[in-house]
């Protein structure tokens, strides 16, 4: 019942659309956790200036679906002189969506370092720049990864919504396969599998980094309150 | 962009409905499934917790408008023809109720060992301890990623356009190709699903601290 | 406001000095109209009921905590702020740090970095700060640990020490500072009991070596034994100091009386 032979014969194509979906999914996230990690850098900066303003941003991000924001990306930008071809119109709406997200697990981790450990610090006469640098980063560091992780998983996941707004990534061209060859089981599974694939590689890759930066430290400092709840 | 909101308000209106309806279907059905898989997920016996561990990992792991498609397109296949709004809660609820089952799971470990060996010293059943002790507490505990639960289901209900479901996301896409205005129109629907949102979010917050303290029991 | 270099001849003896310090949290005043003056050598102990403010004039005192009105000196220096054009102004950080170098200080609850060795929370600052070698730093540091007795921990992590471990390398971390001052702050409040004696002892020898000390403190004994003189605080207030022979056996105020039964009643079964 499961024939093999469709996939073979349109491979092409599902490679076509896995290329798609890794390199936007790629730039996608980067400009993520660079555009989340300006915001928590400006919110931490002048919290006075910046606070309002980036907790409404992180509000926009949570309350609006992410389909919305690529077809305001990609159908109303033109309307304000801004015409991006499909594929960037998904990396940016990747990006702005999800640094919303990250913007507030940086503060997070940000928060849950004891004040205590950079009041010692500073009695010790290390200045501001290197008690960030040196004792509240590293900490940070290791407790931001796995919600991070989490984050980028969610953002692969949605990512199949650029099929909508007619990239041609994974989602897209099992679509259409499937109408041309009038199977559905075969190229969703396959298709599914790969999306598990990259998802599984950046799990991994996000628990080797945290179990690197755990070398410095036998045992994790349990963070507080839960990682925000994954969805896709 | 509130022209297009007065101008448009039965249509959009209508599209809101029907997005509330289906997510909240999808929630609601999702919950009973979710809770009794947690359960599943914490049994001893591997017979139950293994299918429902890769129930589980399937549907979290997996793009949700894949999932969506696959349904879509496999119903018709093994002979059951539905609308597709139809379509669209059982996805949404097949989808939910594994994310639900890890938010319970999670909940339910939360609650100390020594209530349930309280109970249970006291000859109190497994089904009544989980009744009457375990979840009214795991309600409690799980507020908050439920209400994220709750917001995320209905962010993704803007997929189920693609299987041409009505709601909101939908009516935009025809007011936009009717009035020429994708900008004014898509900024007007993000603003209704800001708003539903920033509504539950309040609602779950007052619910959290009315909740602190004085638990009632049923 | 007194000036900053109007160096009288008393101020000169004091290493820290308190003029009229208050501090308020909201509409809570924590502390009212402190005077404190510390002398090279001298041990003070400052005690009193949970809430009266010791713990704030401490943090205080070393500007962990911005007071609001008075002057806090440190070898005649004002800590925290400046004149400027008349107004009082906060000083830069860098500032802060230069008036407080010869202030160590050891909190309740230790704040090791958990990131670090028990040797490197002791180089740390000997690299950022005095600018030493990796090896400078690392010889420094053990003979520090050396001091506390805990030479042979030296590559543990934080986590895997006791609590009485965790503040004697507390301890180390501001001594290889090189303090002239070492604050502490309820150093042994959060220890099991079997664990205080420990520190007390490493504080004890500090003490007989001449270390300038300021403790905050519920440790009667060790008040007593060490102190050179006692403050009681209650309710943001110096109620009473004095000689730890006649705080403790002839307390003046009632508020006192009050404090030293209690303490009793609990201490004596």
């Amino acid at each position: 019942m499961f024939d093999i032979t469709i996939l073979w014969e349109t491979r092409e194509l599902i490679l076509q659309g896995l290329w798609n979906t890794v390199w936007i999914c790629f730039l996608g996230c980067l400009l993520a956790l660079s555009l989340g990690l300006v915001l928590a850098a400006l919110r931490l900066a002048n919290p006075r200036i910046f606070s309002y303003p980036v907790a409404c941003y992180v509000e926009l991000c949570r309350g609006i679906p992410l389909l919305i924001l690529l077809f305001l990306l990609y159908y109303g930008g033109p309307s304000i002189g801004l015409t991006l071809s499909a594929s960037v119109a998904g990396v940016v709406g990747i990006g702005l969506y999800g640094a919303g997200y990250f913007a507030e697990i940086y503060r997070g981790g940000f928060k849950s370092v004891p004040k205590g450990h950079l009041e010692a610090a500073r009695m010790l006469g290390i200045s501001p720049w290197h008690v960030l640098t040196r004792i509240q980063i590293p900490q940070m560091a290791r407790l931001i990864v796995p919600p991070s992780t989490n984050q980028l998983i969610i953002l692969v996941k949605e990512s199949a919504l650029i099929s909508i707004i007619s990239v041609d990534d994974l989602t897209k061209n099992a679509t259409s396969i499937v109408n041309q060859t009038f199977q559905v089981i075969e190229p969703y599974l396959a298709v599914a599998l790969l999306y598990w694939l990259i998802i599984e590689l950046i799990a991994r890759g996000g628990y080797a980094l945290e179990k690197r930066l755990a070398n410095r430290q036998p045992r994790p400092i349990e963070p507080r309150g839960g990682t925000r709840h994954a969805h896709g | 962009m509130f022209e297009i909101l007065l101008n448009h308000y039965p249509a959009l209106a209508e599209g809101l409905t029907t997005t509330l309806v289906v997510s909240l279907s999808a929630i609601a059905l999702g919950l009973v499934l979710g809770v009794l898989m947690a359960f599943g997920l914490m049994s001893r016996h591997r017979l139950l917790a293994w299918p429902c561990g890769l129930y589980r990992s399937f549907w979290r792991g997996t793009p949700i408008l894949l999932q969506l498609l696959l349904v879509y397109y496999l119903l018709p296949e093994v002979g059951i023809e539905i609308a597709p709004i139809y379509a669209a809660i059982l996805t949404l609820t097949l989808n939910t109720a594994a994310f639900q089952s890890e938010i319970f799971r999670s909940g339910i470990s939360h609650i100390p060992v020594g209530q349930i060996e309280a109970a249970r010293m006291a000859g109190i059943s497994t089904w009544q301890i989980r009744k009457r002790i375990i979840m009214p507490q795991v309600f409690r505990l799980t507020l908050p990623p439920l209400t994220n639960e709750i917001i995320t289901i209905l962010k993704n209900s803007s997929l189920i356009s693609v299987i041409a479901v009505t709601e909101l996301m939908r009516v935009s896409e025809q007011i936009a190709s009717r009035t020429f205005q994708p900008l004014e129109t898509y900024l007007a629907a993000a603003l209704l699903y800001l708003a539903v949102n920033l509504v539950l979010a309040r609602v779950s917050a007052y619910l959290e601290r009315r909740m602190v303290g004085g638990l009632a029991t049923e | 406001m007194p000036m900053v270099d109007s160096t009288t001849s008393t101020r000169q003896k004091a290493i820290v000095e308190a003029q009229g310090v208050s501090k308020q949290f909201g509409d809570l005043e924590v502390l009212t109209d402190i005077d404190f003056r510390l002398s090279p050598s001298e041990v003070v102990c400052v005690i009193g009921p949970s809430g009266s403010g010791k713990s704030t004039l401490l943090r205080c005192l070393a500007f962990l905590e911005p007071y609001d009105h008075g002057s806090v000196y440190i070898d005649s220096q004002l800590l925290g702020y400046e004149d400027s054009g008349g107004k009082r102004v906060r000083t830069s950080e860098k500032r802060v740090d230069e008036v407080r170098a010869p202030v160590g200080m050891v909190f309740q609850h230790f704040h090791l970095w958990p990131h670090r060795t028990a040797l490197e929370n002791v180089t740390e600052a000997l690299r950022l700060v005095n600018g030493l070698s990796r090896r400078e730093a690392d010889e420094e540091g053990m003979a520090m640990l050396e001091q506390v007795g805990l030479a042979d921990r030296a590559g543990h992590f934080p986590e895997s020490l006791s609590g009485g471990q965790k503040q004697r390398v507390a301890i180390a971390r501001a001594l290889a500072m090189k303090p002239r001052v070492m604050f502490f702050d309820e150093p042994t409040s959060a220890l099991d009991p079997e664990l205080v004696g420990e520190v007390l002892e490493v504080m004890n020898k500090l003490a007989a070596d001449g270390m300038t000390m300021v403790v905050v403190t519920h440790e009667m004994g060790f008040a007593a034994k060490v102190a050179d003189r006692v403050i009681f605080m209650d309710q943001g207030r110096v109620v009473e100091s004095g000689a730890p022979d006649k705080l403790f056996r002839h307390p003046q105020s009632e508020r006192l009386q009050q404090f030293l039964n209690t303490w009793r009643e609990r201490h004596i079964d």
